[in-house]
């Protein structure tokens, strides 16, 4: 099978400064999310996916093609650009069906995919005012209506939750997943990690232009097993239950908070202790109320990383 | 769905642009620029009573109108042709669709064209109007001092558009390449005596006035008619000109990336 995205070498330099160095990988068809912090390279990698910029050296292919000014792969992807820029005059309808015509699509299919596409981002009651008057939120959601008005089989999106509230948000959030359960592959950047969390376990992780890390987020979590998984315990006495889970399996340190009601630990073994903890629990009477494992999460892993 | 061609992108590119381009800062300096020339004549006309209809209408559209007015009112225009779309940061959605990228730069070209097209008009049939307000007795203001004006400040605006248009694609900031070409090197070039005029935009357009114009025209204190170009040729150099340019700048805009900021 073509690969999604394939690049060898690739680098991308702007005059003296870096964008993007030596990246070499294939990304298979499906949702990737784009990690890293701002600077790191996520917007040239996405430019140069959706064929705005050209290589510096190395070489790039999107589902077979060199995408720079390349009709053929523009008809094929959605790009969702990370600038906050549309046309201040035009309606948020007319902006996209306006793309639309660019596309290929007649007045008329035009002016109804455009219509449904804002629907489906939430902007119904707003598509016939002039995007001037949006709200950052609502523009962030014009230029994903634009994005996937044309139903392309991959949608290539620069921080595309970026601006939105909580609300908007989740829709935008569901959106993309009832994209790609339709089908439709999916390239988003974030330097939210939680936000990328919350549509793809498939990440690219990338750092100072380079790529830090590639592939499921489990996966990712089981090469850092140098670093000890931390568990956070809430419980009635937990001076009682440190002394109880002290021997638990590869346990490394325990703290027990000034007021004794929570109990962090750190582990190198995180499924044998889990294992033997109500165990130990039962035998301390020490009353677990609640347990988390907070580093578990793109967040922390990003984190030890970088570190 | 059919991908549209180099024609049909041209044409949508051009319908949505062609109402945007009268709502901005520019038009409004573009407006202010085509109203001085017949502001001035209206002016003479009341405050100078020893110069004829024709004069005001020559002198006014040979020094103001052609030498100034059409070069700057170009020069803002179609120094915005793609500058301010890479200024606005919205060429990212024109250049992801499946269009040539010609059409981004003849499609802004054309609506730009008409805008700068209906000023110039203005501006000169304005001209002539208030200058024939003049009670001096003298040579009639008829067709033969408009038309040359009319035809040599739309044609200047075509070409100058294009010109500009075309440094928008080559140069980062095409308003002072724009403006040093206009008024240094063309400013220098045109009013050298011999040969050298014919490298100048300038000279064909003065050319077209002479060639065509009644003989007040012919009165205008910078006027050598000698040197100018016959009847038809200055039409002919200043379409090629503008077919050339546009062609060089759709090659390069269909190689070259646009690299925008966030």
């Amino acid at each position: 099978m073509t690969p999604l995205i394939a690049t060898r070498d690739l680098s991308r330099w702007y005059g003296p400064v870096v964008g993007l160095v030596d990246v070499s990988l294939a990304l298979e068809p499906g949702v990737v999310g784009l990690l890293g912090p701002n600077g790191a390279g996520k917007s040239t990698f996405l430019k140069l996916v959706a064929g705005e910029i050209r290589p510096s050296r190395g070489s790039i292919e999107v589902l077979g093609r060199d995408p720079f000014a390349n009709r053929a792969h523009f008809a094929e992807i959605g790009f969702c650009p990370q600038q906050d820029a549309l046309y201040g005059e035009m309606s948020g309808l007319a902006f996209v069906a306006f793309l639309l015509r660019l596309s290929g699509y007649s007045a008329r299919d035009a002016r109804e995919r455009a219509a449904r596409a804002m629907e489906r981002v939430g902007l119904a009651d707003a598509m016939e005012r002039e995007t001037r008057g949006y709200s950052r939120g609502m523009r962030q959601r014009t230029k994903i209506a634009q994005a996937i008005a044309h139903g392309p089989g991959f949608l290539v999106a620069d921080e595309p939750l970026t601006g939105l509230d909580p609300i908007a948000r989740r829709g935008i959030v569901q959106l993309l997943l009832d994209l790609a359960r339709e089908g439709t592959s999916i390239l988003v950047s974030s330097h939210v990690l939680h936000e990328v969390e919350e549509l793809t376990r498939n990440v690219l992780l990338l750092h100072r232009g380079r790529v830090l890390a590639q592939g499921e987020v489990p996966e990712i979590r089981a090469l850092l097993s140098r670093h000890p998984r931390k568990v956070e315990i809430r419980a009635r006495d937990a001076r009682a239950l440190a002394r109880g889970v002290l021997d638990l399996p590869g346990v490394q340190s325990l703290r027990v908070s000034r007021d004794g009601a929570s109990l962090g630990i750190e582990t190198f073994d995180l499924e044998g202790f889990l294992a033997a903890l109500p165990a130990a629990a039962a035998r301390s009477r020490a009353g677990i109320s609640s347990l988390e494992t907070p580093d578990a999460g793109l967040e922390a892993i990003f984190d030890y990383l970088v570190a | 769905m059919i991908v549209p061609g180099l024609l049909a992108s041209t044409g949508l590119l051009f319908r949505a642009h062609v109402r945007r381009v009268w709502w901005s800062r520019r038009a409004l300096a573009c407006l202010v620029l085509a109203a001085a020339p017949p502001s001035l004549a209206w002016l003479i006309t009341v405050s100078n009573p020893k110069l004829t209809g024709a004069a005001i209408a020559t002198t006014f559209g040979w020094l103001l109108l052609l030498q100034v007015v059409v070069p700057l009112i170009a020069l803002i225009a179609g120094s915005a042709v793609i500058t301010e779309e890479i200024e606005d940061r919205t060429i990212s959605y024109l250049f992801s669709r499946p269009i040539p990228r010609a059409a981004v730069l003849l499609g802004r070209w054309s609506a730009a064209l008409v805008f700068v097209s209906a000023l110039l008009s203005g501006s000169a049939v304005l001209t002539v109007a208030f200058a024939s307000r003049s009670s001096v007795p003298g040579p009639p203001l008829d067709g033969g001092i408009l038309a040359p004006l009319l035809g040599a400040a739309v044609l200047g605006g075509a070409v100058y558009t294009a010109l500009f248009a075309s440094a928008g694609v080559f140069f980062r900031h095409p308003m002072i390449v724009g403006l040093g070409y206009a008024f240094a090197i063309e400013g220098f070039l045109a009013n050298l005596p011999g040969r050298n005029q014919a490298l100048t935009v300038q000279h064909y357009l003065r050319s077209l006035v002479v060639s065509r114009g009644s003989p007040p025209w012919l009165e205008v204190e910078t006027v050598d008619a000698s040197i100018f170009q016959p009847s038809d040729a200055p039409i002919v150099v200043l379409l090629v000109v503008i077919a050339a340019v546009l062609a060089l700048a759709s090659w390069r805009i269909s190689r070259r990336e646009f690299v925008l900021s966030a």
